[in-house]
């Protein structure tokens, strides 16, 4: 599982309220680089949940061998014509972030109930039991 | 016509086996790129531009590859773990040749879709030429538990053949209608979504669609080849415009071309059936009725049309039809 899609995954078990951003628990990671698609990530970046991406990083990046690419504690992606001006050093690590690195093994954890998702050979299972619907 | 949906849930009936049956059948391979091709076309997404859809119950990743070759990013989400092993070998595999050097089959591939598609020519050789390959992601889960995304996350949505598995309730808790109406708010606004499915009868079509409608979703269902059984397919199609109307169905001749195209190369595209073209003149009903006024030539030309249609025996129209009647006193 690509950062990207956890940047959209969000808990739906009964009784929370938001299930966003899943906390993510590490036990293998991949990196594997791919070219830049500058245009799709441009049309992308306004609906990317930054702080939630920041927070993704961080939990990941003690576990890369490689050290990931540093973003800025913080930063207003969410105007599409502002992020035209963004500079490639920038949008590159963006990429890297959002599309190289993978969650092989591990868990993702809901912030509210603490319920635990496995992710195993990078697929999450988000499959609720019966009576968490 | 099996119905597997009948003999329990999805996640039972796609174990390994199942699995690797309908990933290495040629026949379901051209049938699932057929109604991609078809789906994406519905959609009706801005050309020349990538987009991050989502394919819930994507399988084995057949119509992910589809959206692949469009240039588009998918997650997909299903809820046999045997099938999204498939799906992640495929992809594993993709990543590979992208890491070696340029397939030749994917080449032919591209080319051909240049052909087809002439407004998307300069985007597709630009894929080609970089090597992208951005494959999707996977997801394993139910779809009638309510996706697990949060709202306004995708630029559209496809579902091919995996509607009608939810048209079912295998155990007392999994009411149909609360499984199908889970499913909804996770699009971008002004989002499409497409959704294939087999409905088993007429009223499951109608079940779907109110459904959707009480979500709050405009738009309807295409039937396209209405005559035929076998390429007959219905696309829900389904938009958050409030004055969408769904284009329409494609019919006649071109169902026995699709068979044929399918067992070809690539599939025939027909030139009368751009989507763009359908939806730009929307079908407005008869005009209404003047105060006091009678039946407009319009409204009895439009009727004698319909009645036409239904095949029922009808007067030929003339200059007289609809004519002013003298005033009496």
């Amino acid at each position: 599982m690509r950062l990207l899609t956890h940047n959209f995954l969000q808990s739906n078990v009964r009784g929370t309220e938001k299930g966003y951003p899943l906390n993510i628990e590490v036990t293998t990671i991949k990196y594997e680089e791919s070219p830049v698609d500058k245009e799709f990530l441009l049309n992308l970046l306004p609906k990317v949940n930054y702080n939630a991406l920041v927070a993704a990083v961080k939990q990941m990046s003690p576990h890369c061998e490689q050290p990931l690419p540093e973003l800025p504690e913080t930063m207003d992606v969410s105007n599409a014509e502002q992020n035209q001006n963004l500079d490639d050093a920038t949008i590159s690590n963006l990429h890297k972030v959002l599309f190289d690195v993978y969650l092989v093994e591990g868990w993702l954890i809901c912030p509210d109930t603490g319920r635990k998702f496995p992710v195993k050979e990078c697929i999450p299972n988000m499959i609720l039991h019966e009576d968490e619907i | 016509m099996s119905r597997p949906e009948l003999t329990g849930h999805a996640s039972l009936f796609y174990n390994e086996k199942e699995a690797r049956k309908y990933d290495s059948s040629s026949r379901m391979v051209g049938i699932q790129r057929e109604i991609t091709e078809r789906a994406i076309e519905l959609l009706k997404l801005p050309s020349n531009r990538p987009s991050f859809i989502l394919d819930v119950g994507c399988g084995s990743g057949l119509s992910g590859q589809v959206l692949e070759e469009h240039g588009h990013v998918w997650v997909g989400c299903d809820v046999s773990r045997d099938m999204l092993n498939m799906a992640n070998e495929r992809i594993e595999r993709k990543r590979e040749e992208a890491m070696g050097e340029g397939d030749s089959s994917e080449d032919d591939s591209d080319n051909d879709m240049n052909d087809n598609n002439d407004s998307n020519n300069d985007f597709n050789n630009s894929k080609g030429g970089t090597e992208e390959s951005s494959p999707g992601d996977l997801l394993h889960h139910d779809m009638g538990t309510g996706l697990p995304f949060r709202p306004a996350s995708f630029d559209a949505c496809i579902s091919i053949s995996a509607l009608q598995w939810l048209c079912y309730s295998n155990t007392k808790e999994q009411i149909p209608k609360k499984r199908l109406t889970a499913s909804s708010h996770h699009y971008t606004k002004g989002a499409r979504a497409v959704l294939q499915f087999y409905p088993e009868s007429s009223e499951h079509a109608i079940l779907i669609s109110e459904c959707a409608a009480k979500v709050g979703f405009a738009g309807g269902i295409v039937v396209d080849y209405p005559n035929s059984t076998k390429a007959k397919k219905h696309y829900l199609v389904l938009s958050f415009e409030r004055s969408y109307k769904a284009p329409q169905g494609l019919t006649g001749l071109e169902g026995a071309l699709l068979n044929e195209g399918r067992s070809g190369s690539g599939g025939v595209r027909v030139a009368d059936k751009d989507p763009r073209r359908a939806a730009g003149k929307k079908s407005r009903g008869p005009p209404r009725k003047k105060k006091g006024g009678g039946k407009t030539k319009e409204w009895i030309l439009h009727k004698k049309e319909t009645q036409r249609k239904k095949g029922k025996d009808t007067r030929k129209d003339t200059k007289f039809t609809g004519r002013k009647r003298p005033m009496r006193f």
